[in-house]
Order: C-alpha cells, then structure tokens, then sequence
C-alpha cells in the first residue's frame, strides 16, 4: 500500500498515490464543506423575519455587538469542528434523522388514557351491553345500552371489525399515570379497549370527570 | 391565557359557580365540539347543572346549555339532546368544586383563582356520594424573581 507514498526532503512534496497530501486534505475536507454551506445557508434562510426582529426589539431583546460576535465565535467553531469530523457528524445526522422520524412516528398515534396495565378483563359486548343499562327514577336518561352515551358505543363497537379484534373492560384508579404524557389522572377512569394483537387501537371512557 | 366562564349549579335552589366542566367526558367521547365565541370560554359552551334528589338520592342533572355552534348560532339543551329537558350525567365520576365567599387571588388563567372556601361534591356515576368544604388560604404573593427567567417580563 505505501508504495506510492514517497517523500522528499519538503514537507509540502509528500504524495500519496501520486497525490500531494494537500491534494488528499482538499478531498477529505470538500464533503464538509458542502454540509456546512448547507446548513448556513439554511441558517440564513430561517433567520426571523423582519416583523419577528421588531416584535422582539419592542421586547427590548435587542442583539447588540456582543451577541453578533457571539454568534460568530460559535458559527465558526461550528464549522472547524465539521470540516475535520464530517463523517462522524455525517453518522451522527444520519441516526438523529431516523430518531425523530421514530418520535414522529410515536406522536402521530392516538392519545389513549388507557395502556396495557389498566385492562381488567376480556368482554364479550353483549355482556358489557346487558350491564350497561342506567337507571334514573325520572327518566332523564334513554333506556339504551351506556345511556347517553350509546352513540359514542355504537361508533367504537363500529370499529371493531377485524375478527381477532378483542374488547376489554379497563380502569385507571384515581392518581395513576395515564395517556401518552403521563399525567396523573383526576379520578377513577372506566371504560372499554379495543384491543388487537395486544394492541390497544380505541378506547370508549364511560366514567371519568 | 383568561379566566373562564365557569358552569353554573342549583343546588338546595342557590345557583352558585361551579368551577368543573362534567360536560366535557360526554363531549369528547360522542366527538362533539363547539365553537369558542370569546377568550374567556375556550369551550364553546356555558352548562346549568341541578342536583336533584330522588328517593332518597342526589343526582347530578345538566338542565340547561347555550353552546356555540358558530359564533352566532348558539344551541340550547334540546339541541344537544333531542327529546330531553334535563339529562343525567351518569358518566360523571369524580369531584365538582364550588368556590364560596370572598375571591382571595386572581388568576388570569382557566378556573385557578382561589376562593375562601371550595364546596367539593363527590359523584360516582352521575350520584352524589360525598360533599365537604374546604378552607383556603390565600397563595403566598410571588415575585419576579420567583419565576424562570423565561416568564419574567422584559430584562427584569
């Protein structure tokens, strides 16, 4: 492999497959360039508007000299730090990019209260139907399965088509952590899954507050 | 953020303020929604609530509702729920707040201001299980430095 590589008594006239290593530095470096003008150039072009800057200097956030040099001290370590490590930013942008596209992913699923350790039982919906029938002494409520609420019953059983399509009764006690953010519930929550695969797809909530 | 409009509650046949929303289960999950007509009501509707008793129980009834289907077009219980004239909220489990007596802190934001006392009535499916009150002590005052930098105003 080293061969090729020869010397002279100059620094400046080492070659290395008959390429100067100034020749070989220009190769390593121009990848890094390219990434660098990209992303100042994309900097620029997402700079805040002109109605942002006045909005912010009402504010009285107003940049002066000593923010502009700031900005440039760091732009310009930035960049060195690109040019001389791009394939590891390069690998690094790579998992980031599949990272957020997972979160993106994540975020776009629904928000359920319920998760896999609330269920309680597997239901058959006839039997959830036969017990969900609301008594009121004055008649304020229609003589359906879930009451007031047999629309919203009628339109998740609806979704359940699929013949490995499971219901399951669940319930959150007051004070545990629910949904996609984990906030403590407010009081005991009650309903029914729509479960396939152990996946829970939908959720009917019957009682909550 | 404002202060909401609260829901309003006959109970023992006061009005008084109510300081929970036990319309909104129902909303979310038959996918109803309304239109905000203004800052200080983001949901879209203003609710009457009763407790009647029946036989011995008390139960939580909504009796009446102007709910903004647009700006203009404002909708009445009937509306909402053809044929009734009240409806029982038996999906309603957990506490309504009822803030009593002197404001002792404003809050600018949802139904957070305190009050003297809060009357907390607690409903298991639509019935009133249990009703205390509680005491309140006005918040310590905060000041500018209490907060994060980032809520402070200008370059306090």
């Amino acid at each position: 492999m080293f061969d090729s590589f020869s010397s002279t008594s100059s620094f400046s006239s080492y070659t290395f497959w008959g390429l100067a290593w100034w020749v070989w530095l220009g190769i390593y470096i121009l990848p890094g360039i390219f990434y660098v003008s990209y992303h100042l150039l994309k900097e620029y072009r997402d700079r805040p508007s002109e109605f942002a800057r006045d909005l912010l200097a009402a504010m009285g956030r107003t940049r002066g000299i000593k923010d502009v040099l700031g900005d440039i001290l760091v732009y310009t370590i930035a960049s060195v730090l690109i040019l001389s490590t791009w394939p590891a930013v390069a690998v690094w942008s790579f998992y980031k990019k599949r990272q957020d596209a997972a979160r993106e992913i994540e975020n776009s699923k629904p928000d359920f209260s319920c998760s896999a350790k609330y269920l309680v039982s597997k239901v058959d919906p006839h039997d959830a139907e036969v017990v969900s029938y609301v008594i009121d002494p004055l008649g304020y409520v229609p003589s359906l399965p879930f009451g007031h609420l047999n629309k919203a019953w009628g339109a998740f059983l609806s979704e359940m088509m699929d013949p490995t399509d499971e219901l399951w009764s669940f319930h959150i006690p007051k004070g545990s952590k629910c949904g996609r953010h984990g906030f403590a519930a407010s009081g005991d929550i009650r309903g029914f899954a729509h479960v396939r695969s152990g996946e829970i797809l939908g959720e009917l909530i019957t009682e909550s507050d | 953020m404002t202060a909401q409009v609260s829901e309003r509650l006959i109970y023992g046949g006061k009005e008084i303020t109510l300081f929970s929303n036990p319309l909104s289960l129902y909303l979310q999950q038959t996918g109803t929604s309304f239109e905000s007509p203004h800052t200080a009501c983001w949901r879209g509707y203003v609710g009457t609530w009763e407790i009647i008793e029946s036989g011995g129980v008390e139960r939580l009834y909504l009796v009446a509702l102007a709910a903004h289907k647009t700006y203009e077009e404002v909708l009445s219980l009937p509306d909402v729920f053809p044929g009734y004239e009240k409806v029982f909220a038996h999906w309603f489990s957990g506490e309504l707040r009822c803030p009593q007596g002197e404001m002792l802190d404003y809050v600018h934001g949802g139904y957070a201001s305190t009050y003297e006392y809060d009357l907390l009535m607690e409903f298991k499916q639509g019935v009133l299980v249990n009703k205390h009150a509680r005491h309140n002590k006005p918040p310590p005052k905060k000041d500018e430095k209490d907060y994060p930098s980032f809520l402070r105003r200008g370059n306090v």
